[in-house]
């Protein structure tokens, strides 16, 4: 076995550099605000450096942009790392807070050979604009201290990693300052010293504990390593540094995060029609997106119309502090069915769903209707309008049952002011809906008006005449 | 005086009312032969603005369009109906064999809206007739749609009212529409591309009413009292 340790010296810090158009210093605070946790190029080099006071830092660099580090947000962006990692490997298992370790070892031959699968992934790192200090070991935990000490190679000799491993010091071993201090009383400074005291005299001297530690790092005790399974949905989030107060600068986020949404879409070989976007405020509640498409859709630039036309018919209610992309609903794709060999149909299709798609995303969804006639007798109900979603729905008619109706249906009967001129079919009887409390009772004739038009007019119980429709 | 005659005959760029050249833009057939003679064996215009200027529904002025709305449903193009006035009745429309999956009903807020749906339907491939009741139009929207409309190859056609004829419009097709005395509909070339307007005609339409087989209009003496009302 052969693994790999990622090792996210600043984590956040990229997540939200990411996401910034411009590049000005910037630095993650601990939880009080009182100390700078890490700090992005621009800012080390005003002379910004990691541990110092924020108000130096502030000195140093006036137009700092300031992030307070939130613990249960790393492990949500190590989930996210995670998730593309896990196209290129199988086996991955997070280590809290910042690291990364994958079994590579049964992927040499995939990817033809280490140097390959090392290079894929600093390929994707790269890709993804993150910082990573890598390593291989023989054990899990080798490969970690190695890279958290920075001394990552690619290589799968494992006498190599132990004389790595032999000349670190104890407090890169990750023991604790406790044990650190006894091992140093007795004499020991590295790593290699301790692997070549007798273990049954370290499990005497220090405790059980620690002896299997060593041993896990040397690989003479197994550490087994639970992988971690990918989630059935898709969650990327921008947090900002600057509030966003205009939605036109979040297209350049949502422009990333959406091409992310492709490739993993790509990757699932699958397709979605709703996408929930969730933009959070700082004082107010949460503004919650739904876009739906009206068809199976992955490309990025398709989703980006719908957004940035949504957006225009939706001002931000307050300034954005951060945006959340979510997508729960996949559907399989489809292989394209009936294509004819110039691909015509194909794209009728396909355009056919992005025009109702943008149309609905300016106008709302209920602006668009679908007509389809319904079993009743009364007038008002043989008809009903229902949403446009998709463009083949089997449906059953026969049209020559149906009786002559006019073309125009009022919005409700209206009175008839004047007399027609000319009767000419009629009366037909209309009798219906004792059952669900809208009775109708009506005689329906077809009459012409003095203005020529010709009107479906009926007289009902209470002997009123009403239009109440025209054969336009 | 002639002679300068002579030589304007001669320059190619006076055009001469006789000689009529057969243009060839894209159409469909309206399913009316009698208007099709009358538009020049045309018929509505594709990828250009069509007018219908009409005061009151129910003088059959949807029928006029029914032969291509079934035409266009039947092969899979999309009939949009843009802010109708009225409800197209469905049971109406299945009956005349209108596929009504390729039906879809807009209603637009304002008039910004109602622009910019039309464009969007009139780009598309997939449109094959939009019929739309704008309302109020400036020449300049007008302007902006045929434009639209060129770029798409589907045939557009604006319900407008008839006060609208006097004013000049950029539309290539414009009929106006007034009921006759046998339920029928009279139409009037207001203006069309590639020749002189003014043809008039006048189609049967009592079969919207099934009124065909009636000779005289008063078979039925409705209930009707000429007292209160």
């Amino acid at each position: 076995m052969l693994w790999l340790y990622l090792h996210f010296p600043h984590l956040l810090l990229d997540h939200i550099r990411r996401d910034r158009q411009d590049q000005r210093p910037l630095v993650i605070v601990e939880g009080t605000g009182q100390h700078v946790l890490q700090a992005c190029p621009e800012a080390r080099n005003r002379g910004v450096q990691t541990g110092m006071r924020l108000k130096t830092a502030v000195t140093l660099a006036p137009e700092l942009g300031i992030v307070r580090a939130q613990p249960e947000q790393d492990a949500r962006i190590l989930e996210d790392q995670a998730r593309w990692l896990y196209r290129y490997a199988a086996h991955i298992t997070l280590v809290s807070p910042d690291g990364l370790l994958a079994e590579i070892g049964s992927l040499q031959k995939l990817y033809g050979g280490l140097p390959a699968v090392w290079q894929t992934v600093e390929q994707a790192l790269d890709e993804h604009r993150l910082t990573a200090w890598a390593a291989t070991g023989h054990t899990p935990l080798a490969a970690r201290l190695i890279a958290r000490a920075g001394k990552g190679e690619c290589t799968g000799d494992r006498g190599h990693i132990l004389r790595t491993l032999e000349t670190m010091s104890l407090a890169t071993a990750e023991f604790d300052a406790k044990t650190c201090t006894r091992l140093q009383r007795l004499g020991l400074n590295t790593l290699g010293e301790v692997f070549a005291l007798p273990a049954p005299e370290l499990a005497r001297r220090l405790s059980p504990e620690i002896l299997a530690h060593i041993q896990k790092i040397r690989g003479t005790r197994p550490d087994p390593q639970a992988p971690w399974q990918p989630p059935h949905s898709f969650r990327q989030q921008a947090d900002f540094v600057q509030e966003i107060e205009h939605s036109q600068g979040l297209l350049f986020p949502l422009q990333r995060m959406l091409s992310e949404l492709e490739d993993d879409l790509c990757w699932r070989q699958q397709d979605t029609d709703s996408l929930h976007l969730i933009l959070q405020h700082r004082h107010e509640e949460d503004t919650r997106l739904r876009i739906r498409t009206s068809g199976p859709e992955h490309r990025a630039d398709g989703f980006l119309n719908l957004i940035r036309l949504r957006l225009e018919q939706q001002p931000l209610r307050a300034p954005v502090v951060a945006l959340v992309l979510s997508v729960k609903r996949f559907i399989g794709r489809e292989a394209p069915a009936g294509q004819d060999l110039l691909g015509k149909s194909q794209d009728l299709n396909e355009a056919w769903h992005t025009l109702i798609s943008r149309l609905q995303a300016r106008l709302g969804d209920h602006a668009l209707k679908r007509l389809s006639p319904q079993e009743d007798h009364r007038p008002e109900r043989a008809w009903s309008a229902s949403e446009v979603q998709s463009k083949h729905k089997p449906r059953l008619t026969n049209p020559e049952h149906l009786p002559r109706r006019p073309l125009w249906l009022l919005q409700g009967p209206q009175p008839l002011t004047e007399p027609p001129t000319a009767w000419f079919s009629g009366p037909e009887r209309i009798s219906g809906g004792w059952w669900d409390g809208e009775r109708v009772h009506r005689d329906y004739y077809i009459a012409q008006l003095r203005s020529g038009q010709l009107a479906w007019v009926f007289r009902d119980v209470r002997e009123g005449w009403f239009i109440h429709g025209w054969f336009g | 005086m002639s002679e300068l005659l002579n030589t304007l005959m001669q320059d190619a760029r006076v055009w001469q009312g006789h000689r009529h050249n057969k243009t060839t833009t894209p159409s469909e057939s309206t399913g009316y032969q009698l208007l099709d003679n009358q538009l020049g064996g045309i018929g509505w215009p594709r990828g250009a603005l069509s007018e219908c200027l009409v005061d009151q529904p129910g003088i059959g002025e949807i029928h006029l369009l029914l032969p291509l709305m079934q035409r266009l449903t039947g092969t899979g193009k999309t009939v949009f109906w843009l802010n109708p006035p009225h409800t197209p009745y469905a049971p109406a429309l299945a009956r005349e064999g209108i596929n009504l999956d390729q039906v879809v009903m807009i209603q637009t807020g304002d008039g910004g809206d109602f622009l910019w749906t039309l464009e969007n339907c009139l780009r598309s491939p997939v449109t094959g007739l939009v019929m739309a009741w704008p309302g109020k139009l400036a020449t300049r929207d007008i302007r902006r749609l045929q434009l639209a409309s060129e770029s798409g190859s589907n045939v557009c056609v604006l319900f407008r009212e008839r006060r609208y004829t006097d004013q000049n419009s950029p539309a290539a097709l414009r009929l106006e529409l007034t009921p006759g005395d046998h339920q029928d509909l009279k139409i009037n070339v207001i203006k069309r591309r590639g020749s002189w307007p003014g043809q008039r005609c006048s189609l049967a339409m009592a079969h919207r009413a099934d009124l065909a087989f009636r000779e005289t209009p008063q078979v039925v003496q409705g209930p009707w009292h000429q007292s209160r009302r």
